[in-house]
């Protein structure tokens, strides 16, 4: 009777630990997804406040992870739970109060606290556009913002100012030609818009020498 | 135990997938990594954190490594003095730059 109850007893553990894994293995699958989609935003995973990379947030990133990692390698490996060395914890404190310091002397400052938005910027900012010249590749950074894609347009008061894709941002100069339909010289101002958020944009300005 | 060593190194190789993809396609933002900010909000490249780098990414190298070449051992492998005292040195050499740009004289 005793070694009946005994052996069930073990499935029941044995079957409850299961479970757990299967509940851990779950959550820990949604969670990566959601940072996979960017449903988790991981995009100031190591930024400073005010939106600039950390150095500081790196490093210690860099040595939790090895630690961790060389913890569950050595788990897997033998099943037991291993002593840790105080060097290895000296490490992380070096580590760790380097990064308090530095957030120390970040927040000592406004300048270093201060927010700054995402923004749009475009490369090249200016052109010169003649007959003969190739299309120009405009290209535009959403600075502090996951979603990269921008919308391309121009606006002009000529009346043939060239074209833009809308999508990659190459942009191709008015052809030459002769009479009413030759283009005339002007300033064709190139924008990109966030697709994320329509406020974002970055001007660049073309300057069209035509006749 | 099996399944559990694989569900947590599965894990593990998710999210550090994700994070070195997301490093790696600028969706993790880097910018100004190796910029040090000066106290009227002007930007320099920054020595002092190329060598925090360098010193953090050689040290964790090396660590996983002695992990890897011995993954049975009792316990995670010690970090000696020296390497604690170039840790030590590089962060504070980090920091005291960081300090000078913010408290010291505007160098352009």
């Amino acid at each position: 009777m005793t070694s009946v109850s005994g052996s069930a007893l073990d499935l029941i553990a044995v079957a409850a630990g299961i479970v757990v894994v299967l509940l851990v293995a779950a959550f820990g699958g949604v969670v990566i997804y959601r940072m996979a989609s960017n449903d988790i935003d991981l995009s100031r995973l190591i930024s400073e406040p005010n939106g600039d990379a950390s150095t500081s947030r790196f490093q210690f990133l860099i040595f939790t992870f090895v630690i961790a990692i060389s913890f569950f390698l050595i788990v897997a490996a033998t099943h037991n739970f291993p002593g840790v060395p105080q060097g290895v914890l000296v490490l992380l404190g070096i580590s760790g109060s380097s990064y308090l310091v530095s957030k120390g002397i970040q927040f000592s400052d406004d300048a270093g606290v201060e927010d700054r938005p995402p923004m749009v910027m475009i490369t090249p900012q200016t052109a010169c556009v003649g007959p003969k010249t190739p299309p120009i590749q405009f290209k535009a950074e959403v600075i502090r913002q996951t979603n990269q894609d921008v919308t391309w347009s121009l606006t002009s008061s000529l009346a043939k100012p060239g074209s833009i894709d809308p999508t990659t941002g190459l942009y191709t100069p008015p052809p030459a030609a002769d009479g009413a339909d030759a283009p005339t010289s002007g300033v064709v101002n190139v924008k990109a818009t966030s697709k994320a958020d329509g406020s974002l944009s970055d001007n660049a300005v073309l300057t069209l020498i035509y006749g | 135990m099996e399944m559990a060593t694989w569900v947590i190194g599965g894990f593990f190789v998710a999210l550090g997938g994700v994070i070195v993809t997301q490093l790696l396609n600028g969706s993790i933002n880097t910018q100004y990594l190796l910029y040090g900010m000066r106290r009227d909000g002007t930007r320099y490249f920054s020595p002092e954190r190329v060598q925090l780098i360098a010193v953090t990414l050689w040290l964790a190298l090396n660590y996983l490594l002695t992990v890897l070449n011995n993954p049975h051992a009792q316990s995670l492998p010690e970090v000696n003095d020296q390497t604690l005292a170039v840790l030590g040195g590089s962060q504070l050499l980090y920091l005291g730059g960081k300090a000078f740009s913010r408290f010291g004289p505007v160098v352009s």
